[in-house]
């Protein structure tokens, strides 16, 4: 099942490791900090399968646990609540 | 170094990371008595837990510079006034106390200072755990979140967790002193330096992948036996008979107690004035952890903010004292 990631842009320290680590998946934005560069930070690209361990390890090495990734789209996800 | 309990300090900094260590030479400079407080057991901070081999080209005079390279200066500039400096140390709670004196409390004991400046960057950095129920017992005895004495090591049977340099790194470093290494990683990608792990898999550690660990026994002593569980399947497990654990995830930074300090905080940062006053009379902050309107988060603009702090903490104490210093090349000659 694919996955979808954002990067909450308040507590993201801009330190980079997610984009060392996971480069088809994460950028850096205007201000530094990291985005997911397949929706520019909607969570609604489904990330492929093949990336899905770049992932994890980006999910792992944010130090301040800013990467957020959830099975369904985060659009979806909010719109339920 | 053990903190004393009757020791008052001019002034005690929360933070030892870049802007850290250049407010610990900078209150040198002008004299005061000055103590660096740090969670880690290295100094450092961000540069040093995060990207010690990444360049940075903004700070000034130096055209490029390596991370680690950086702190070790600002460690040797820092030293030339000799900073008390205390490290795994937490500070859970801060208080002013009636007498004007700012009173510190951390995992290791108390601390009394006249004035406080806060170089936190985003908090204190800890390493992230093992998430396995009832392990946290074993912090202390066999397993290990930080390695300070290689030699404990030697001849035992050495459990390595993790994927990147850290892991990789101490794996080649143990593998001539311990019986054993056993690397376990998620993945069969590692995340460390090409040449490292080219070396790794010419060495006799024994790499894992892509393994998790699903559970262990252990008795009062120590983890005795871990079971790896493959990524992918479930049903493989392998069982390693343990002397030493090691686990290489990273760090995590948070906040935390800091909150809880009465201080004003928006966004994460601490709210200080143009002399990076915070609210706490005395208690100042400086470098990524601070905010006001204008703030740019660099170590640059960290660099220059150390020296407000602490020409008006120096105020602060001795009302006398000049808030503009002289220049260090007046001082030094």
């Amino acid at each position: 099942m694919g996955k979808y990631a954002m990067v909450d842009k308040d507590t993201c320290i801009a330190c980079g490791a997610c984009a060392d680590t996971a480069p088809d998946i994460f950028e850096y934005d205007d201000e530094g900090l990291s985005q997911v560069l397949l929706d520019d930070n909607q969570g609604i690209a489904e990330i492929s399968d093949d990336l899905e361990d770049d992932l994890l390890d980006a999910e792992e090495g944010c130090p301040t646990e800013s990467i957020k990734v959830s099975d369904q789209p985060f659009k979806t996800a909010v719109e339920t609540y | 170094m053990p903190a004393s309990h009757e020791d008052v300090y001019d002034i005690t900094i929360i933070g030892g990371g870049p802007t850290g260590l250049f407010t610990a030479f900078y209150a040198g400079l002008r004299e005061m008595k000055v103590k660096i407080i740090d969670a880690l057991p290295e100094l450092g901070g961000q540069l040093s837990a995060l990207y010690p081999e990444k360049y940075i080209y903004d700070v000034a005079g130096f055209p490029k510079v390596k991370a680690q390279d950086l702190v070790d200066q600002l460690i040797e500039q820092a030293n030339y006034f000799n900073p008390t400096i205390c490290l795994n140390e937490m500070v859970e709670t801060l208080i002013r106390t009636n007498d004007d004196m700012i009173k510190m409390t951390t995992n290791k004991g108390s601390h009394l200072s006249k004035t406080v400046i806060l170089t936190s960057g985003n908090g204190a950095f800890s390493p992230r755990k093992l998430k396995l129920d009832n392990i946290e017992q074993y912090e202390g005895k066999n397993l290990h979140y930080f390695i300070q004495d290689m030699e404990h090591f030697r001849q035992k049977n050495v459990l390595i967790f993790g994927g990147g340099d850290s892991a990789v790194d101490w794996s080649l470093m143990l593998e001539p002193i311990a019986n054993k290494v056993t690397l376990v990683h998620r993945r069969d990608k590692f995340r460390a330096h090409e040449h490292s792990v080219k070396q790794l898999f010419e060495s006799t550690v024994d790499v894992k992948t892509p393994f998790v660990p699903a559970s262990f026994t252990g008795d009062e002593d120590g983890i005795q036996e871990f079971v790896l569980q493959h990524s992918k399947n479930e049903a493989h497990k392998e069982f390693i008979h343990v002397d030493e654990v090691i686990v290489n995830y990273g760090f995590i930074s948070s906040l935390g107690p800091m909150l809880h300090w009465d201080l004003e905080i928006d966004k994460n940062s601490i709210v200080v004035n143009s002399k990076m006053e915070t609210n706490i009379p005395g208690v100042y902050a400086a470098g990524d952890i601070c905010m006001y309107d204008g703030k740019v988060k660099l170590i640059a603009t960290g660099f220059g903010e150390a020296p407000i702090a602490v020409n008006h903490a120096k105020s602060f104490i001795d009302p006398k004292a000049k808030v503009q210093p002289l220049h260090s090349t007046s001082i030094f000659s």
